[in-house]
């Protein structure tokens, strides 16, 4: 188990070594405003905010309503080229 | 810790999907984390529901769509403010008057090629006052043409109704309504003219001198004909001269003119007297004894009350003067002094009104009097001398 760690850890500094991170995180925020993902997100934070009261919300409370959320709205096509880039990342590092 | 320890095939291959599928999650958290901190942030600042409106507003600023209204919903006015700009002169020109500039500008017209030749001169240098200088040519071209003559007049109606000029005749108009004696004849208007306001009083002669000079009626310009011209009477001619340089200066060549005058003569004394009393009110000159007849009917109305008001309320200086013009009539007596007569009536009307003018009480004549009071100066002058000369 510490050896699945470790390799998590190395490849997550590869990743941000590389700025291969950036790149992705920046590449799924464009499809996600693209697809309307945020929008449906923001509307969603409208009710949570009018639920609890505009002066008592608390970023957990958004994070905690919005998460689930917004993981199960990704939509697939979205989600499988995320999926695929990073595939094709760690192919490319692993076989070095 | 080395990549190369990784394996990529084998039961490995199920681990490594889970390390992608950790790695995908974890970029999506990110950006749902992302966006809670900027939707908490916009809730505290207060500019999270700005794009919200309430339903007030939402229907107060419906977009409207019907025919006839724009989409605010106000009536669509399809005649202002359409301009069209002349493609020869570059000038915008108001759509109902574009046809008549294009006729002007292009020099197609009757007599617009003289105008054109001069705008294309002019058109260097085009200047806003320029262009309204041309206006005012156009306006002087047709002055004295003789079909054009309606045209100028209801131009000059429709722009001068603000013109200060204007204002200044509707007064004078007024004043007369409220005090014209109307015993004479003529219905010309005396309303000074553009040609006489602008002249000096030497120029003045001199044109009454060698043209007919009689002030129209609908243009408000003096006659640029000979002073024989068929068109006005002799009448009209001699007032014009009476009017404009006074009682004494009657240069008109004519030798009925001496005849004509003594429709001024009034044979009675006591008709004279009452005459110069209705005179005792500040507002009535000679020239207002010439006022048209249509203003008959309504000063008959209301004379009466404002003779008594103004003949009470008159300061003493004034009311001897009328005294002593008449008494030096009385004096002179026969077919001569009915001449005289006239005259001096005359001259004591125009010297009462200069003196007079301050006595009056009512708002109404202060205005006329403020608006006579200007020619008055040019006319008292010869006249009272005249009525010495009379007098002696």
């Amino acid at each position: 188990m510490s050896k699945d760690s470790q390799m998590r850890a190395a490849i997550n500094q590869k990743l941000i070594e590389m700025g291969e991170r950036e790149r992705l995180k920046e590449l799924l925020r464009a499809k996600l405003v693209e697809c309307g993902w945020k929008d449906q997100l923001k509307a969603h934070c409208k009710d949570v905010i009018k639920e609890k009261g505009l002066e008592h919300v608390t970023v957990e409370d958004l994070v905690t309503e919005v998460t689930p959320k917004g993981r199960a709205l990704v939509p697939d096509s979205v989600k499988k080229e995320l999926l695929q880039r990073i595939r094709a990342f760690l192919a490319q590092h692993a076989t070095l | 810790m080395k990549m190369e320890d990784m394996p990529l095939s084998g039961p490995d291959n199920t681990r490594l999907e889970a390390l992608v599928h950790d790695i995908y999650s974890e970029l999506v958290d990110d950006a749902c984390l992302g966006l809670c901190f900027e939707v908490h942030r916009a809730v505290k600042q207060g500019y999270f529901f700005l794009d919200e409106t309430d339903q007030e507003s939402m229907k107060e600023f419906e977009i409207v769509d019907q025919p006839g209204v724009d989409i605010f919903g106000q009536v669509y006015n399809q005649w202002k403010n359409k301009e069209c700009e002349c493609p020869n002169c570059k000038r915008l020109i108001a759509a109902s008057r574009f046809a008549p500039h294009l006729e002007k500008c292009l020099g197609m017209g009757r007599n617009s090629s003289r105008i054109a030749n001069r705008r294309l001169a002019s058109n260097n240098n085009m200047s806003k006052s320029e262009s309204d200088q041309e206006d005012n040519d156009d306006l002087n071209d047709n002055d004295w043409s003789y079909g054009a003559e309606k045209k100028a007049k209801k131009r000059k109606s429709d722009k001068s109704q603000n013109s200060p000029r204007r204002s200044k005749s509707i007064k004078h108009k007024n004043g007369d309504l409220g005090s014209g004696v109307s015993t004479e004849p003529y219905k010309y208007n005396y309303n000074t003219g553009i040609s006489y306001e602008t002249l000096g009083p030497d120029e003045v002669r001199s044109l009454l001198t060698t043209q007919c000079g009689v002030i129209s009626e609908h243009t408000k310009k003096m006659c640029t004909r000979s002073p024989r011209c068929p068109q006005h009477s002799d009448e009209q001619r001699r007032a014009v001269r009476v009017f404009l340089l006074g009682p004494s200066a009657p240069s008109l060549p004519d030798p009925d003119a001496v005849v004509e005058s003594e429709s001024f003569d009034i044979p009675d004394g006591q008709t004279l007297m009452s005459r110069l009393q209705w005179e005792d009110s500040p507002d009535i000159s000679p020239t207002d004894s010439a006022s048209s007849k249509a203003s008959t009917n309504h000063s008959d109305s209301k004379r009466p009350k404002k003779k008594k008001r103004t003949s009470l309320g008159l300061n003493s200086g004034v009311v001897v003067g009328g005294g002593g013009v008449g008494v030096g009539l009385g004096g002179l007596g026969g077919g001569l002094g009915g001449l005289g007569g006239g005259l001096g009536g005359l001259g004591g009307g125009v010297s009462l009104t200069g003196g007079g003018g301050g006595g009056s009480s009512s708002s109404s004549q202060s205005n006329i009097s403020l608006s006579t009071k200007k020619k008055r100066p040019k006319l008292s002058a010869p006249s009272i001398s005249s009525i010495y000369d009379d007098l002696n």
